[in-house]
């Protein structure tokens, strides 16, 4: 998903500091305004936790926002025909990357649902698992913003991009 | 590793990443990336270069690092 504006239609040109500054806030900031939001939840906290939470993710959808009109996103999700050869080698070279860490993350997901799962029923040790619709999204909505600004972000920490003249 | 003087013929004619990349149609920031090293062209590109700086391929693009300007002349005098 990349937000194309009139003012910019190739993407906000950001300096690589400020884009790995974003990723790094996005990163932080969805699972804690998640969990901050779920604990009360289910242990019955306070509302300011709860809202300190919901701050948190709106924070983080606003970065997302504005890495989707950043140029380094158009690169990731622009169709072939429109970027160049170099663009398209780093894009498939992030791509790849970016696919073996999420596989990676959703395979430990996946390893531990079932091992907690296992322990639960043999009553053995009670680890946190999602019970209700509210964990489902939470989980749901982080691998969303994780597969759409991953690519980007292989990139953003790769090498720095050459000074503009 | 594949050597170029890009940024020589650059300086020369006094043209700017932008206006190279526009001729050859690519993005400026992969001028950049290419005067740096960073990336070896395709064929396509290596050619593109060369024609609109009116060199021979060999010329702009090197297996094998080029010889400094400096040496190039002294020899040139000698």
């Amino acid at each position: 998903m990349f937000i194309r504006s009139k003012a910019h239609p190739f993407g906000r040109q950001l300096n690589t500091g400020t884009v790995r500054m974003l990723l790094i806030g996005l990163y932080v900031l969805y699972p804690l305004g998640c969990l901050l939001q779920l604990v009360p939840l289910t242990s019955g906290g306070g509302a300011a936790l709860s809202l300190a939470g919901l701050g948190a993710v709106v924070a983080s959808l606003v970065i997302f926002t504005v890495l989707a009109g950043s140029s380094l996103h158009r690169q990731t999700q622009e169709p072939e025909s429109l970027l160049d050869e170099r663009e398209r080698d780093e894009r498939n070279r992030a791509s790849f990357q970016a696919h073996s860490v999420f596989s990676g993350i959703v395979l430990i997901g996946v390893l531990y649902m079932m091992l907690t799962t296992d322990m639960a029923a043999n009553g053995k040790l009670a680890l946190w698992q999602p019970t209700e619709g509210a964990h489902w999204n939470a989980i749901f909505g982080g691998l969303i913003l994780l597969s759409f600004t991953l690519p980007g972000a292989v990139i953003a920490f790769g090498k720095s991009p050459p000074e503009v003249d | 590793m594949i050597h170029n003087r890009l940024s020589v013929f650059r300086a020369e004619r006094a043209l700017s990443r932008k206006d190279i990349a526009e001729a050859v149609g690519v993005n400026p920031q992969t001028i950049g990336y290419l005067e740096r090293g960073d990336y070896a062209p395709s064929v396509e590109l290596a050619l593109k270069l060369a024609a609109l700086f009116g060199v021979p391929v060999e010329q702009l693009f090197s297996l094998k690092p080029f010889a400094p300007l400096a040496h190039s002349l002294r020899d040139q005098e000698s």
